[in-house]
């Protein structure tokens, strides 16, 4: 084993006792306030792109490129706040995302690829490709919601 | 049909049209909001066209055809229970406007109309979709009055199922079809009552199209806020 592997593999080693470590200390209250965050940024960002296209706001392709970039990667960020852990706090998480984990994930990763095209056609500065790229986010973040999360 | 029954006109066409319209708007409601997405847009429009169609319907009931207005079908209890006396005996009996029982259902279902569509408008879906009042209220009040979007849309289709099982049950047992009614507009009344000063008196279809046009006005102020 060559020096630079071993020390990439204690490095790795000790980044992931460091990670498990810092993880296991978070207040299962924090991980809730995460995942509120994340979500209520999500719709910060996600807001103004819909109003554009409904021509409430005059369409503004930097804005758009720049709060796509955001929900890319916002769309992410939720999900390692869903432990078990958290299921004694005041949320609106069902018990389904802790009994079907498989399926809650399948659920977030519709989001993360949906949030994906649309940032790539954002960028792009692809009005078109936005617009055909929008539902498919917004539907990610319902569906999710119908299954996932209480009234 | 019996002998002595005879046909006659009840339900005139802004009645008719205004119900199998409410039909088809509140069946697209339903799919538009399980489809979400860019289908809110129309869930939100549709939304608009039964507001003003309820409405519509209320103007009509205290200035429309003698059927329509409120104060020909909107019984007193006592009469509403003997009417459904008379219904779990399966005694048929028939009105030209709609049954005691029938028209506190109509008012039930307005009512209920009115609070799924003026909740609507304050909702949000934490998504990208809110009402056109939404941004007036809190957005703690904007999602409680989302929570009673939701739910009152259950109430909303119990009395639905309701009503349905109500005229299925006249059609059946009691062999009064008021579904074939409500297309034709006729209903098939016993002689004595089709003669006896039930004659309805029809107001003008030109009446109908201006009070709509009040109602879609009227939607449109509170949804366009011009002022």
């Amino acid at each position: 084993m060559s020096k630079k592997l071993l020390a990439a593999a204690v490095t790795t080693a000790i980044g992931a006792m460091v990670a498990s470590q810092a993880l296991a200390q978070v207040k299962p209250e924090t991980l809730v306030k995460q995942r509120q965050a994340a979500m209520t940024l999500q719709a910060k960002y996600l807001g103004p792109i819909g109003g554009m296209l409904k021509g409430n706001i005059p369409y503004n392709a930097d804005t758009v490129a720049l709060n796509a970039t955001f929900l890319e990667n916002l769309s992410r960020m939720p999900w390692d706040g869903f432990v078990p852990s958290t299921q004694g706090e005041k949320s609106k998480a069902k018990p389904e995302v802790f009994k079907d984990p498989a399926k809650f994930r399948q659920a977030a990763e519709q989001l993360e690829q949906a949030t994906v095209k649309l940032g790539a056609a954002a960028r792009a500065k692809d009005e078109a490709g936005v617009k055909a790229s929008f539902g498919p986010v917004a539907k990610a973040c319902g569906g999710c919601h119908d299954n996932f999360r209480e009234k | 049909m019996r002998s002595s029954e005879t046909p006659v006109k009840v339900w005139d066409a802004p009645v008719r049209l205004f119900h199998w319209t409410l039909v088809l708007l509140v069946v697209f409601m339903y799919v538009t909001a399980q489809l979400k997405g860019d289908w809110m847009t129309w869930h939100m429009r549709s939304g608009y066209a039964i507001l003003a169609l309820v409405f519509f319907r209320i103007l009509w009931g205290f200035a429309g055809s003698s059927t329509a207005r409120f104060s020909s079908f909107l019984a007193r209890p006592a009469a509403c229970l003997r009417f459904a006396q008379r219904l779990l005996k399966r005694e048929p009996a028939a009105f030209a406007s709609h049954n005691p029982l029938g028209g506190w259902m109509v008012v039930a279902l307005l009512a209920a109309l009115l609070v799924q569509a003026g909740t609507g408008l304050f909702a949000n879906d934490d998504i990208a979709t809110e009402g056109p009042l939404a941004g007036l209220v809190s957005k703690e009040m904007s999602d409680r009055l989302s929570t009673i979007h939701y739910w009152n849309f259950n109430g909303l289709l119990l009395l639905v199922g309701l009503h349905v099982a109500a005229v299925l049950y006249h059609w059946g047992l009691l062999k009064e079809n008021l579904i074939g009614a409500m297309f034709t507009g006729v209903k098939r009344l016993p002689a004595d009552a089709a003669a006896g000063g039930v004659a309805a008196r029809f107001a003008s279809p030109w009446l109908a199209l201006a009070l709509l046009a009040v109602a879609a006005l009227a939607v449109y102020l509170i949804v366009i806020r011009p002022f």
